[in-house]
């Protein structure tokens, strides 16, 4: 319907009320000046930096280089150019290096803390070797070619669902424990590292590169998490060294892969902030007094 | 809902209660129809697109319906309804019941929704002003096109007390779902504080729901066993007579789009303490009600000054002025100007229809129009099928007491 209001200075002012029947001199379908004045947009929303999102991508590409590295170490084991010798030199290389790092980082790291951490390996380790001929024969009745594909499917997978802002190991001193997300992802790079090790002629081959995996794929998040808590300029500096490594080795392994990888990671690293930052102008957001209010406290269940 | 609206036929669709299908005719002579669809959770029936076209179409035609009104965004039966309204050529007109916000995203679905129903409705209806913003700003709708018109109180069923109550104790009541949206929450923190600074105050509350376990973990907690009563479910009938036996009635809503408690204990003549939320602020003048924001520090002063201004509220004073503010024969009127004003509305064929929809968005508005063409095309099939004629129309009947109320 057309209202039909016609200006007139004496008729009572409108008072956005619901009470007392229709208001004199206007329809209800009248919309007041005051219409949306309550209206808020855009009230809560985060600034964002484009080189702050940048650091923060650091992490992602940081850890994609690590799990790219290990996929290098299974190509090289399968195919028999790395030994188990230079495998288990390998892992305790890796082990008194995560240690290393873990003392220096940490402050409240005591020596009771190192011998619990000490015993719990050792527990691994062995229960490690005793399970490996286990694993050596897992797999004997599947095709390389389904085994290839379940573990990149599964790295996939794991690399989806990663925690990159955290550790799924809890640190010590850590505020939240571990999402259900990032559990399901640590067991897919688990289970990947099984069916790879199962490909492998012996037992002490299976052991080593279990080790290996497991070592990065558990601890490795935990020792980036504490470089990143201690410095972020050495995480940085630890994450570029990394990178740098990791680039070289796939150029010598794979022209194509290399390529693909390289804009991977410039990708991650430069233009998913930029599309982040560039998508922020789109963000619209109304509050006003229709919304649902907030409780103030907690409620404890 | 549609009680008293006289001079038109209005025929009521619902789904089917229970065991209760079919035709029915109320006390009043109103006819009720009860789809046999059953509802699957929280009283909506599964949508199915097209599975009502058939049946509506029938009744429309059987009961020569040129209006369809319907209620409640959440209702899938009403968006299915005036779908297949609109595409039969009849008028229609829709009452949003409900506050939504536009963050998550189970309301940026729901919004998306009121926006293909409300792309082509002739008018709406809101039961507040906020209420009308919301729905303006959830569905883009031009704000002429809405209404407001408020719910109202049956104040002949809620009269006060003939005897007024002595202040010795003063009793405050609560009556809600205990759910998190009514703020059973608020309540936990709320009423220890007010039972240990008023030691004459005593708590009345009705209702049930998830919360309720709360409630009485709170009331053991700080041993008030005595002065804290739970009633569980009061059924609507005995509501008046819970209200009566109170001085003061609490609302701890944390969003309510109009809230006809608040009316109904008004009518009863007991003084509201309520969150300022949604469109409570606009229920009631500022004498009748005390609003407080949805804090329980704010809420215990708000009771606080409710319990000061308490010996000035006159109950029977308070229901002569409730029969005044609202009224359900002032709601019919003012539904029916709505109602005239959408059957003025010129008829469109489907493509002035289809570019409304377009207008949506740019994924939206395709496939709301294949969803309305698929409609179009079913509707056509439908008249082959089943023509026109075929469909017997149903005599007026003449009841002997025509007027309700």
């Amino acid at each position: 319907m057309e209202s039909l209001v016609l200006e007139n200075p004496t008729r009572p002012k409108w008072k956005k009320v619901a009470y007392g029947g229709m208001q004199l001199g206007y329809d209800d379908n009248y919309t007041d000046e005051s219409f949306l004045e309550e209206m808020v947009m855009n009230a809560n929303v985060v600034k964002r930096d484009l080189s702050k999102v940048m650091r923060d991508a650091v992490s992602i590409s940081q850890y994609l280089c690590i799990v790219a590295l290990v996929g290098c170490v299974w190509t090289y084991t399968l195919e028999s150019i790395v030994d188990e010798t230079s495998l288990l030199f390998l892992d305790v290389g890796l082990l008194v290096l995560g240690f290393l790092v873990l003392l220096l980082t940490s402050q409240r790291l005591s020596l009771q803390v190192f011998f619990k951490y000490f015993l719990n390996i050792s527990f691994f380790i062995s229960g490690l070797y005793v399970l490996a001929p286990i694993y050596c024969t897992l797999t004997r009745s599947i095709s390389s070619d389904s085994i290839w594909a379940l573990t990149v499917s599964l790295l996939i997978v794991h690399l989806f669902l990663h925690d990159y802002s955290g550790s799924t190991i809890r640190p010590p001193g850590a505020l939240n424990n571990p999402t259900l997300t990032s559990n399901i992802s640590l067991n897919a790079s688990i289970v990947a590292s099984v069916l790879i090790a199962s490909r492998l002629p012996s037992r002490l081959h299976v052991f080593a590169i279990m080790l290996f995996s497991l070592q990065v794929f558990l601890f490795a998040p935990f020792v980036m998490y504490c470089i990143k808590k201690f410095s972020f300029k050495l995480h940085i500096v630890v994450s570029f060294i990394l990178t740098s490594i990791t680039l070289g080795i796939i150029f010598q392994l794979h022209l194509l892969l290399f390529v693909l990888f390289f804009g991977l990671l410039v990708f991650i690293t430069v233009v998913c902030p930029c599309w982040l930052i560039k998508m922020q102008e789109y963000k619209f957001e109304i509050n006003g007094p229709w919304d649902e209010a907030k409780l103030c406290f907690d409620i404890t269940e | 809902m549609v009680h008293v609206i006289v001079q038109a036929q209005v025929v009521v669709m619902t789904h089917a209660y229970g065991k209760r299908s079919g035709v029915r005719y109320m006390t009043n002579g109103l006819k009720v129809y009860y789809v046999p669809w059953r509802p699957f959770l929280m009283q909506n029936t599964l949508p199915t697109f097209y599975g009502t076209l058939p049946i509506l179409r029938t009744i429309l035609i059987r009961e020569r319906i040129s209006l369809v009104h319907g209620h409640q965004a959440f209702s899938t039966l009403c968006h299915e309804a005036l779908m297949h309204a609109r595409t039969m050529g009849c008028k229609v007109v829709f009452t949003d019941h409900s506050l939504y916000g536009f963050a998550d995203i189970g309301s940026i679905h729901m919004n998306k929704v009121l926006q293909f129903t409300l792309a082509d409705v002739n008018q709406a209806i809101c039961v507040s002003h906020t209420s009308k913003e919301n729905t303006v700003l959830r569905s883009g709708i031009p704000p002429e096109k809405v209404f407001v018109v408020p719910n109202a109180v049956d104040t002949a069923m809620f009269k006060p007390a003939p005897k007024r109550l002595s202040f010795d104790e003063i009793i405050i009541v609560v009556i809600s779902r205990l759910v998190y949206r009514k703020g059973a929450d608020l309540l936990v923190e709320v009423i220890p504080e007010v039972c240990r600074l008023f030691p004459n105050v005593r708590f009345i509350v009705g209702g049930d729901g998830p919360k309720r376990v709360r409630l009485e973990e709170m009331r053991e907690k700080h041993s008030l066993q005595d002065r804290v009563e739970m009633l569980g479910a009061v059924p609507h009938a005995q509501v008046r007579s819970v209200l009566i036996s109170g001085h003061i009635f609490l609302n701890s809503s944390l969003t309510e789009a109009f809230c006809i408690a608040i009316l109904e204990a008004a009518s009863c003549g007991l003084l509201t303490v309520s969150t300022r939320v949604g469109g409570v602020p606009e229920v009631l003048p500022d004498d009748m009600i005390v609003l407080a924001e949805p804090v329980p520090s704010d809420m215990v002063r708000a009771i606080a000054k409710a319990i000061h201004i308490l010996p000035k509220i006159d109950p029977h004073d308070m229901h002569l002025r409730m029969k005044n503010l609202y009224s359900w024969h002032d709601v019919a009127r003012r539904t029916e100007i709505v109602y005239d004003c959408a059957l003025r509305c010129p008829s469109e064929n489907l493509l002035q229809r289809l570019s409304r929809y377009l207008k949506c968005g740019a994924w939206a508005g395709k496939l709301f129009c294949l969803v309305m063409i698929v409609d179009f095309l079913f509707w056509q099939l439908l008249q082959l099928w089943k023509p026109l004629q075929d469909i017997e129309e149903v005599p007026d009947l003449v009841f002997p007491q025509h007027e309700y109320e």
